[in-house]
């Protein structure tokens, strides 16, 4: 833990390398010094650091104790089900597994619609979310922004079962024009067809709610991060003649783009595993479906299906469920890793190509220019470690 | 030493039931009926202690309304029942040994017997009817406030064979009511359910042919409006149109409830709390798997006299036996006790509308929990 920031100038640094000297300086200079005095703290080792060192070593500890555990309690519990053989045992053959011949035919269906419906969630809602931050950070007026930024951060503070309930009464009524006309209008384009819900009880009504639901998440950290853009970067893109839009898009984005997937990212995690809303208001099928609009074709998510088989499921069924459980904590997992491959294999590398032929586009001549590019440059450079340090 | 401690405990819990009971005196008690006679054998405000149960949320608001009446007698009482756990999860918990007694929709199963009797020991669980209702038949049309549904009809609809709301075989039951041609739309639980059991106990019963499927929690019929809970299904068919559904008495509400033909006759009912007393006493058959053991079958076929509703559902307390501490044993027989008696069976009736059991059953019960240590 004591080397990370040694490493990270170190990093930054390389990456730096010769172009940029002036403003690779600026940059270091916060960081530097908070790491070699921490090394020298440490060196002396007095009673206080020694108890701090060994509580945050304890509870970074902890975390994988407690992600060891959650794995170990969902292989043990899952494995009689998983291996049970779902064709022939009686337990497995009456309530909600009914029908089901393996584990494998159970899950799958499940895990089709926790991701469909995690992705029309993020599909609607992290665009409005990023929107949400982009305003308050650079658009709103600062008495606004603050009070836009709390009432966000308040959303968060919702329980689910009350957006559920929202969602019953409010949500579902209210799509219910939409839903008919997308599905008249457009019923051709699979997403739509099938036959229209008469109660609003879809899977496009969950996943609006879902959206909701992850907006505060996506929106208070894109806001932070948009807000971390170096002011120096900004007012260069400006100085060159950039509209608010075209700086937001050279000097921010770039800036934020790891950020803002990580961001998102948390959002999705909540979308996977979000229970209560989704039971309270969808229809649901353990079916492989596309339609979003129908009543009778929803599919159903793994944690709603737990919620609801759960309390009349018997010894095995609960293992069963127990086994969709440790699939979906499998499927987190593994989002998670492919969009950390993601930010990093089109990360930095994909960063620098941009750049270079950004300073491609402007007249290398005029001296204040470079400068401008230098520093825009150096900001994305040291926004992705900034950022995942935060 | 410790003779001192528990002499004084006892003269606090003496104390503190005097003071408490002079205090409830005064007020108007919120449920004057069940404070009187209601303790032949144990005097309540003697006990002391909590009780932890669960199970079945269609007898939650019962379970509510008992609690309230008994524990302002028996002030030293807590009652903890959660409905969040469903029958199945009641009995599981219960098996599991962390409830005092479980509320279930459905009486033990064979394999749930055997597990009994290592939890409890030789002399197994008991399932004591508490809890007598009906399912009620939901529908939400417009301009329609009065439904009659044969059973061949209602076997339709929920199995997606009747589509419309003009279909022939529904005008033929309702001359005179002018139904509209809109597509209907079932609506039935998502989550497993002892409603579910007890409603397709009565299709499958009732029409064996047009029902095909077995018995089960789960709701058998695919790409149907699946809503959580039966509160999710009034407020699905409230709130849309054409919609028809099923829950139990206690979640209806003020949502219109169609009638049911009476068995094959042309008589339509609609629900009373003396309707379902009748069709109780007219299907149940005793179906004990043990001494004591009050487990009812029933036979919907058999409710044929007048007044019956056709779909009652009757929820059972499951308890031990022998329980590990006598004095739990104690408590919870008391309360049992107090449930199915006549006081409290008025107290379920009048604040969760459910209806009273017939004399002869809560006869019997109170006989079963005497053989409760």
């Amino acid at each position: 833990m004591s080397e990370t920031p040694a490493v990270v100038s170190g990093s930054q640094g390389n990456d730096l390398g010769g172009t940029t000297k002036k403003s690779s300086n600026t940059v270091n200079r916060p960081g530097a010094p908070v790491g070699g005095s921490a090394r020298s703290i440490r060196s002396k080792s007095r009673p206080a650091d020694r108890i701090f060192y060994g509580f945050s070593t304890g509870a970074a500890v902890s975390i994988m104790v407690i992600l060891a555990g959650v794995a170990l309690f969902l292989i043990v519990r899952a494995a009689p089900a998983i291996a049970a053989n779902w064709a022939t045992d009686p337990s497995l053959s009456t309530g909600a597994t009914a029908g089901h011949h393996t584990f494998w035919g159970y899950v799958a269906p499940l895990i089709w619609g926790t991701i469909f419906v995690s992705a029309i969630a993020l599909v609607i809602g992290g665009p409005v979310a990023i929107g949400i931050a982009l305003f308050i950070s650079h658009y709103a007026p600062r008495r606004l922004a603050g009070a836009l930024g709390y009432l966000v951060d308040l959303l968060a503070a919702v329980p689910s079962v009350v957006f559920g309930l929202w969602g019953i009464f409010v949500i579902r009524p209210f799509l219910l024009p939409l839903t008919n006309w997308l599905n008249h209008h457009l019923g051709w384009i699979p997403f739509f067809s099938g036959t229209a819900s008469a109660t609003g009880s879809t899977e496009l009504a969950g996943g609006i709610v879902l959206a909701v639901m992850i907006l505060p998440i996506i929106t208070s950290i894109s806001r932070e991060i948009f807000l971390q853009t170096p002011r120096l970067n900004e007012e260069a893109a400006l100085a060159m003649g950039a509209t608010k839009w075209e700086m937001i898009r050279l000097a921010v984005f770039p800036y934020a783009r790891s950020g803002v997937v990580s961001a998102t990212l948390l959002g999705l995690g909540r979308a996977l595993g979000e229970t209560m809303a989704f039971a309270l208001i969808v229809s649901p099928s353990l079916i492989f479906s596309l339609k979003i609009l129908t009543d009778g074709q929803n599919s159903q998510t793994v944690a709603a299906n737990i919620a609801t088989s759960f309390p009349e499921g018997n010894a095995l069924q609960r293992q069963a469920l127990i086994g969709t459980g440790l699939m979906l904590f499998v499927i987190s997992i593994a989002v998670n890793l492919i969009a950390r491959i993601i930010v990093t294999r089109t990360g930095p590398d994909a960063k620098t190509r941009k750049a270079k032929a950004t300073i491609a586009q402007l007249p290398p001549s005029d001296p204040s220019s470079v400068l401008a590019v230098d520093d825009v440059l150096s900001g994305r450079h040291s926004s992705p470690e900034g950022t995942a340090r935060a | 030493m410790k003779l001192k401690n528990v002499a004084a405990v006892g003269a606090i819990a003496l104390v503190t039931a005097i003071a408490l009971s002079s205090c409830s005196s005064t007020p108007a008690t919120p449920t004057p009926t069940a404070t009187k006679s209601s303790a032949p054998t144990v005097d309540l405000s003697t006990l002391s202690g909590t009780i932890t149960a669960g199970g079945s949320s269609a007898q939650a608001n019962a379970e509510a309304a008992w609690t309230a009446a008994f524990t302002s007698v028996a002030t030293g009482v807590t009652i903890n029942y959660d409905k969040s756990q469903g029958s199945g999860g009641g009995v599981t918990n219960w098996l599991a040994g962390s409830y005092d007694f479980a509320g279930t929709d459905s009486s033990l199963k064979p394999a749930q017997v055997t597990s009994a009797a290592t939890t409890c020991g030789a002399g197994g669980g008991l399932d004591l009817p508490v809890y007598l209702s009906g399912v009620a038949i939901i529908f939400n049309l417009p301009g329609v406030t009065k439904l009659n549904l044969d059973s061949a009809t209602i076997a339709n609809i929920f199995n997606k064979k009747i589509t419309t709301w003009d279909d022939p075989a529904i005008k033929a039951t309702n001359p005179g009511v002018t139904l509209p041609s809109d597509p209907i739309t079932p609506v039935v639980r998502s989550d497993g359910s002892g409603t579910t059991a007890n409603f397709t106990t009565y299709l499958s019963q009732t029409q064996p042919t047009l029902w095909p499927y077995p018995v089960s929690t789960a709701w058998p019929v695919t790409g149907e409006s699946a809503q959580q809970g039966g509160s999710g299904i009034v407020a699905t068919v409230a709130a849309g149109k054409d919609t028809i559904g099923y829950a139990d008495q206690s979640a209806v509400g003020k949502a219109t409830q169609a009638a049911i033909q009476l068995g094959t006759s042309k008589t339509y009912v609609q629900y009373s709390a003396a309707g379902a007393t009748k069709a109780f006493a007219a299907a149940a058959t005793a179906a004990p798997v043990g001494t004591g053991d009050l487990s009812q079958s029933l036979d919907y076929t058999k409710i044929t006299g007048a007044g019956a509703y056709p779909i009652p559902l009757l929820s059972y307390a499951v308890l031990c036996t022998t329980f590990k501490s006598p004095a739990q044993a104690k408590l919870t027989t008391a309360y049992l006790g107090f449930v199915d008696s006549a006081n409290g069976q008025a107290v379920s009736a009048k604040n969760a509308g459910s209806a009273p059991l017939p004399t002869n059953i809560l006869t019997e019960v109170a006989a079963s929990l005497k053989l409760v240590k």
